[in-house]
């Protein structure tokens, strides 16, 4: 079977919402506009989408990340000026879902029966707090893994095989008491790049994170907040991290130039590591992330109000976001689907990369999106993890000690409640 | 009936000249001040519908904010490193190619322009080359003389100086190119007479071109304040322009007031409010120093 | 200074104005993975950049709304910078000195924020996507005015408007015979910077642009810095591309430009 029942069911379905059932009004053209900011591999299909749709046409702006989410809030706050589709990143997400009168629910427009479609905390992603409304159906998702460097491991005396470095470390303490090991080993390297990621991960690994279900902050009280910070710091401690500033020319160097063994690998990450560090080829390998689950990244498309074809432009995310869509999007990008169905597809568990020694990655990636927990994200979520990313860098850097900087974070956690 | 027009266009002409610059400003300038103005009273998310009244509350959280004081600090820090070279190289590469012996002088001229023709983008890119921690090519010659390595962006006083330098490099051209406007308009005998007195290059700078062009100085010395004072690009970028960059580093030892202003308004709950108060202390602060330095500049006279 | 130090120090401020824009060419020929040793010599992969760049963006369309922006605002700049720069410098008015003041603090508001009134404002007046909502905003700056006030004070002297006056020259026609001549550097540096700063415009026109046929090159160019994964070969592809149009305008420009200005000077 080359396809699931699901895809088939699905496929089905859009064909009768689509091919059958829309009755073009007259000649009458309708553009729908879709604004983004990176490749979401949508042009081949946009033409797709039109030879069965004749009054459609589709119009798309790109910009960076983030001019293009400045951009939308401008235009959200205006009331006008928006696209008929904006793609939304998860980082900036859970303001809208805090605060979603500005979008389509897109449970009026007949989401509803889509749920099972995709993964189910992609899906509570995008809701609001009280659950009652959706604003955005999800695109890709940043599955997570570990990448680490075989040559580095073998020159540390740990083992190199994925298999062997992902039962080093089920747990992040392991993972950190693997890094010690490391240390010893080679102290003049470092295990992993930065501690930010590692303490995310964590966190978002847990049911709940820095906030509870009615979006109040618990950065104090939630303990899985302050253990992850301790299991940081001690790593920190260590000399574990390179503390490599992510997104500088530095830091893509540092790839490339082999100073850190280990860095945690949403899905996308794994063809910047391709593209920054080709001298490095088959020197990198993917093993499972401690915890087992993750994703970091990843999008939605929302409908913002203000646009005049909400029905239309419903059609066309529904379509965008099927199963068959996302399928053709991964072969063609590499962003990761986010329909569970697909994760028993050939194309995806078959799915690896030279650069990496052949990994598995399609597989690694599904396993982990799949385990990921569904957890409440707050409305300033981003915003809480800088502010306790700031305070390890702090630590990191030899400015302060860490309960001055836990104590900073907190006061800061306080402002943002 | 030609003197009664001759009076009109004396008393009225020139209210037609600086017409066009009010009207416009009147419709683009004033209403976006105003609007701000008002906002900055509100509790004012960008991204709620209803809006509440505080009063002077977004105003006197600032003052209380010690992250407000720390983006002031660090923006007058930066200002004095970069401002203060900036326009002394400006002015002295000015003078040089205006000295009547260099030839090409348009070609040197586009040459000054040419660093303010690379984007941002190309910039940050390339001085982040410079000024890396471990490949840097900055460290690596005070590695070589043995001075050991500078982490630039985590320390306070490194990570103002490599903002400054590259402030500086973008700049200092663009302003040598507006003293040289205003040097065409020295007369040239004036330095053919001092030249045949003797005088040397560095005098005639000091005693005939700075007395001449002091209406430009004073200009460039308060634009330059001005816009030191919005500084924005330079520090977000040089942080990586992700979160680390908005808060200029993990102890905002790099953070400007632009990106304070930046990071409460469009990133931490869009509070519109609190960044229009920002930006109206800004102003006020703007005012302050472009004043001082009008007062100090005024007293810009050449070497007796 | 002797000559051969003057040329030196001149040849060495070159190297450094050059060799970033040199650097980026470098980066721009070059894959993405270049930058992780710092290469000093072009490689093999600019036209295959080029390439990408025009795959990815309507550069030509672009280009022409550019200079289209650009040239409208560099000429009405320059003119009402240099006629109320006039104004302020030599006629005598009443509000001279505060409405003098109250253009430089136009300089004062951060433009971050002006953004959004800015915007309901230009909805209002229906200019959403159209290039007016680019132009009609910064036909004059109060950058240029202040500009002007400050080079005629001092490069055009009071006397020479005397005799003029003394002739019965009404205020336009010593605008046009004696102003104008006077202010031609100036003027000529106040177009280049102003012609400069629209084409690298980039906030603003991101807002309130939105169709690709009404983008301008900096707009176009934030496509290829789009993504998780930052293309710096690509990004500076695009920089080299938009900045080229700009050295051969100045460069053809120059003689006529600067060159031809330090005779037009006026001599006190």
């Amino acid at each position: 079977m080359r396809t699931s029942i699901l895809i088939a069911a699905v496929a089905v379905m859009i064909t009768a919402a689509c091919g059958g059932g829309e009755t073009p009004k007259g000649d009458e053209k309708i553009t729908l506009t879709i604004a983004g900011f990176g490749d979401f591999g949508f042009k081949p299909l946009y033409e797709e989408y039109k030879q069965t749709h004749k009054n459609i046409e589709i119009q798309e702006r790109i910009s960076e990340y983030a001019a293009h989410h400045n951009n939308l809030i401008s235009h959200l706050a205006t009331g006008s000026g928006a696209a008929d589709i904006e793609a939304v990143e998860i980082g900036y997400l859970s303001s809208f879902t805090a605060t979603p009168n500005r979008f389509h629910n897109l449970l009026d427009l007949g989401a509803k029966d889509l749920e099972s479609t995709y993964l189910p905390w992609k899906w509570q992603q995008a809701l609001s707090t009280d659950k009652k409304t959706l604003i955005g159906l999800g695109t890709d998702v940043g599955g997570m893994a570990m990448c680490y460097r075989t040559d580095l491991f073998a020159k540390a005396g740990l083992p190199t095989n994925r298999h062997e470095v992902s039962k080093l470390w089920p747990t992040w303490e392991q993972y950190v008491a693997t890094g010690k090991r490391y240390k010893t080993a080679l102290p003049d390297s470092y295990f992993m790049e930065a501690s930010g990621n590692m303490y995310r991960a964590i966190v978002e690994q847990a049911p709940t994170g820095v906030y509870d279900d009615a979006d109040k902050l618990v950065v104090e009280t939630n303990p899985i907040v302050k253990q992850a910070w301790d299991l940081t710091v001690d790593a920190i401690s260590a000399g574990l991290s390179n503390r490599l500033t992510a997104w500088t020319p530095e830091w893509t160097a540092a790839f490339g130039q082999g100073t850190f063994a280990t860095i945690v690998c949403p899905a996308w990450m794994t063809s910047y590591i391709e593209n920054n560090a080709k001298d490095a080829a088959g020197k990198w390998d993917v093993a499972a992330v401690p915890g087992g689950a993750g994703s970091m990244g990843g999008s939605h498309l929302a409908l913002p109000k203000q646009g005049k074809h909400a029905k239309e432009a419903f059609e066309l995310i529904k379509w965008l976001t099927a199963p068959e869509q996302q399928k053709k999007v991964f072969k063609s990008t590499g962003n990761f689907p986010s329909t569970p169905s697909l994760y028993t597809d050939p194309d995806l568990t078959g799915f690896s990369k030279a650069f990496f020694n052949n990994a598995p990655i399609g597989k690694i990636f599904s396993e982990s999106a799949k385990a990921v927990k569904p957890q409440h994200q707050g409305p300033k979520q981003g915003d809480v993890f800088n502010a306790i990313g700031a305070g390890l860098g702090r630590i990191e850097q030899g400015k302060q000690k860490p309960d001055e900087a836990w104590a900073q974070v907190l006061a800061d956690a306080k402002k943002l409640a | 009936m030609r003197t009664w027009l001759y009076k009109v266009d004396t008393r009225v002409s020139p209210y037609l000249y600086i017409a066009p610059f009010f009207v416009l400003f009147g419709v683009f300038g004033l209403f976006p001040l105003g609007y701000t103005a008002y906002v900055s009273l509100f509790d004012w998310s960008l991204l709620r519908d209803e809006h509440s009244y505080v009063g002077f509350q977004n105003y006197a959280e600032l003052f209380k904010d010690p992250y407000f004081w720390n983006a002031l600090g660090n923006t007058v820090s930066i200002l004095i490193l970069s401002t203060v070279p900036q326009l002394v190289l400006a002015l002295v590469l000015a003078h040089l190619v205006n000295r009547p012996f260099i030839r090409g002088a348009a070609a040197w001229r586009l040459g000054l322009l040419l660093p303010n023709l690379t984007s941002v983008v190309a910039v940050v890119v390339i001085f982040s080359q410079l000024f890396g921690r471990d490949f840097g090519l900055i460290n690596a010659g005070l590695e070589a003389l043995g001075l050991g390595r500078i982490a630039w962006q985590e320390g306070t006083a490194s990570s103002h100086v490599a903002i400054s330098v590259m402030i500086i490099w973008r700049w200092t051209g663009y302003n040598a190119l507006i003293f040289l406007a205003a040097m065409q308009a020295v007369p040239k005998e004036l330095y053919e007479s001092a030249t045949l007195d003797g005088a040397t290059s560095g005098q005639q700078l000091r005693s005939i071109t700075i007395p001449a062009i002091r209406p430009t100085i004073i200009f460039v010395v308060i634009v330059s304040t001005i816009y030191g004072l919005q500084i924005f690009a330079e520090p977000q970028l040089f942080g990586g322009g992700g979160p680390n960059g908005i808060t200029g580093g993990s102890d905002r030892q790099f953070q400007t007031l632009t990106l304070y202003l930046y990071e409460h308004g469009f990133n931490k709950g869009f509070d519109f409010g609190y960044a229009s108060a920002t930006a109206w202390v800004m102003f006020g602060v703007i005012v302050l120093f472009a004043i001082g330095n009008f007062v100090l500049s005024k007293r810009i006279r050449g070497v007796k | 200074m002797n000559r051969r130090l003057t040329y030196l120090t001149l040849l060495g401020s070159l190297f450094f104005a050059v060799f970033p824009f040199y650097f980026s060419f470098v980066v721009a020929s070059h894959d993405n993975s270049a930058l992780a040793q710092v290469k000093l010599l072009p490689g093999p992969n600019f036209l295959e950049n080029v390439r990408r760049v025009f795959a990815t963006v309507p550069f030509d369309l672009a280009l022409a709304n550019s200079a289209l922006v650009a040239s409208v605002n560099t000429c009405s700049v320059v003119l009402f910078s240099t006629l109320a720069g006039f104004a302020f410098a030599k006629l005598r008015f009443r509000g001279r000195t505060p409405l003098l003041l109250s253009v430089i603090a136009t300089m004062m508001v951060p433009t971050q924020l002006g953004i959004i009134p800015l915007f309901i404002l230009i909805t209002r007046f229906e200019w959403h996507d159209t290039l007016a909502a680019v132009i009609v905003p910064a036909l004059v700056n109060a950058f240029g005015v202040f500009f002007m006030t400050q080079y005629l004070s001092e490069a055009l002297p009071t006397e020479l408007l005397e005799a003029g006056r003394m002739d019965g020259c009404a205020n336009h026609r010593l605008f046009w015979h004696v102003v104008l001549p006077a202010a031609r550097p100036a003027m000529a540096v106040l177009g280049m910077l102003t012609f400069l700063g629209t084409w690298n415009d980039y906030l603003w026109p991101l807002v309130v642009l939105a169709s690709p046929e009404n983008q301008t090159v900096q707009v176009g160019l934030s496509q290829l810095r789009a993504g998780y994964v930052q293309d710096y070969s690509l990004a500076l592809t695009g920089t080299v591309l938009a900045t080229l149009p700009l050295i051969v305008v100045f460069g053809a420009l120059s003689k006529q430009l600067i060159g031809g200005i330090m005779q037009g000077a006026v001599k006190g």
